[in-house]
């Protein structure tokens, strides 16, 4: 299998002295790859870097065989993202909003443009301001956003948050709908390890900044009863 | 290339749908307004006739150039990037392919855009409000290359601004600063008028050095100007990105 998401060495460390040290990992194409670790342990910081949000004080990220550090516009030409947060402009509506994205991206016309906000929900907001929208249906446009660009790797940083149950679920329908329709990679760091279980084929374990654990989900599940419980075992011998 | 249009028109776009545009633009459209009419009650009751036609842009200049001119100048600087960066909106933009390089182009260009289009809205109010007033003879050619010219040194203002964005935490203190330093530029300038010419901001006055324009032009003072300006617009320019490159989100 070809790889998507490469990191090399990566290290980016924070004055406070937490961040990422030295973290190594490879997401094959078509992945589903859960980050999964407690507050503070460096997967956000992980993920900025990734996007080109930070720079790593060491080693480098490489999509689609690109490096972010060197060749940030090809190597982000096929991704998607949702960082913490999603902020588009409050003053836009929806569909502004989405459009000023479109320009980047050939193809992306409105009948595409008004596919992704169907696809997530919100294609009946589309002319009001982004600024009336709840967290929830801000989460929903910045997934829209994210799919625009037809990506072929998505990192979502906790993309549940802010979603009621049924949002939740649309969510993991359309997660595996993509990899399934598409062969779309993703990468996504989330705190609802019953999604993360229900969701990916390969889970990794941050904690303290450093990975200590990654394998596919069939695998752990064939050893441990839930991913809660090989979580807790796998931060329980580490703390 | 085709990011940076993108980039650039997306700039714009937001420029366009912001409300600050609006109001710079019926600002200057009042202050000429109110300038012309001033000329005109100058002229009516002290008889004083050097203010009317082709001159009347030429006096409304240096004085919106220094006021309105430069303020909105510092707030749309200031929220292009300051105000991005506090409310999390340049997260948006840096997710997109575009190095930071073009981001941080297109914003400077979306800012001289905004720049010339001010100049030449006040110069077209400002030649028709001349219309009304009594004419007194002027070149046209002078007025569009006063205006023209304007654009450069409010365009070293403007990265002035810029990099002081990309250097503070806030908008309230960006704009603070921008503002002060732009007093303290000019005050220097006339408390030390021998070291004037190292303060950009004593370039505010250079198109006058176009007045002679079809005759006798000081070639040597506009190109000693002109070094000076592009120098500060190099410098503030290579800053700003440097700190803009730099910036973690």
């Amino acid at each position: 299998m070809e790889n998507a998401i490469v990191i090399k060495n990566l290290t980016k460390k924070y004055k406070n002295d937490r961040g990422v040290f030295d973290l190594n990992l490879t997401v094959e194409k078509g992945e589903i790859f859960g980050f999964l670790g407690p507050n503070g342990a460096g997967k956000t910081t992980a993920m900025k870097v990734m996007t080109g949000l930070s720079h790593a004080d060491n080693g480098d990220v490489f999509l689609n065989g690109f490096s972010v550090r060197d060749d940030y516009e090809k190597a982000t030409e096929k991704l998607g993202s949702i960082i913490e947060t999603v902020t588009p402009y409050g003053y836009l509506t929806a569909m502004e909003n989405m459009k000023m994205y479109a320009r980047f991206y050939e193809g992306a016309d409105e009948k595409r443009l008004e596919e992704c906000l169907n696809l997530t929900g919100i294609l009946k907001f589309k002319d009001e301001k982004v600024k009336n929208f709840s967290l929830g249906m801000k989460q929903r446009m910045g997934l829209a956003l994210a799919l625009v660009s037809n990506p072929e790797i998505l990192i979502l940083d906790e993309p549940l948050n802010g979603l009621d149950v049924e949002g939740m679920v649309e969510m993991r329908n359309l997660i595996v709908n993509l990899k399934n329709a598409y062969g779309t990679t993703f990468f996504i760091s989330s705190h609802l390890i019953h999604d993360v279980e229900l969701t990916c084929t390969k889970v990794g374990i941050l904690y303290g900044g450093k990975l200590i654990s990654t394998d596919t989900t069939e695998n752990i599940l064939k050893k441990y009863s839930s991913l809660e419980n090989y979580y807790l075992s796998e931060v329980g011998t580490n703390e | 290339m085709n990011n940076l249009k993108a980039a650039y028109i997306n700039e714009l776009f937001k420029l366009y749908k912001k409300k600050k545009i609006y109001v710079a633009a019926i600002l200057s459209a009042v202050s000429v307004a109110i300038g012309a009419l001033i000329s005109f009650l100058i002229k009516s009751f002290m008889g004083i006739s050097a203010l009317g036609g082709t001159n009347f842009p030429i006096l409304v200049l240096p004085v919106l150039l220094n006021t309105l001119v430069s303020l909105f100048v510092v707030f749309i600087c200031v929220d292009m990037f300051a105000g991005e960066f506090s409310a999390n909106t340049i997260k948006f933009t840096l997710t997109t392919p575009v190095s930071r390089f073009k981001i941080f182009t297109s914003k400077v260009l979306a800012a001289v855009s905004f720049i010339f289009a001010n100049l030449m809205l006040i110069m077209v109010l400002s030649l028709i409000a001349s219309l009304f007033l009594p004419v007194s003879g002027g070149s046209i050619l002078y007025v569009f290359s006063a205006y023209l010219v304007s654009v450069l040194p409010l365009t070293a203002f403007a990265l002035m601004v810029i990099l002081i964005s990309n250097l503070t935490k806030g908008t309230t203190s960006a704009f603070m600063t921008s503002v002060i330093l732009f007093l303290l530029f000019r005050g220097l300038e006339l408390v030390f008028p021998a070291y004037s010419a190292i303060f950009f901001t004593s370039s505010y006055d250079w198109y006058t050095y176009f007045a002679a324009i079809g005759g006798y032009l000081n070639y040597g003072k506009i190109l000693r100007l002109f070094l000076v300006q592009t120098g500060y617009i190099t410098v503030f320019f290579t800053l700003g990105y440097t700190i803009f490159d730099k910036k973690q989100i």
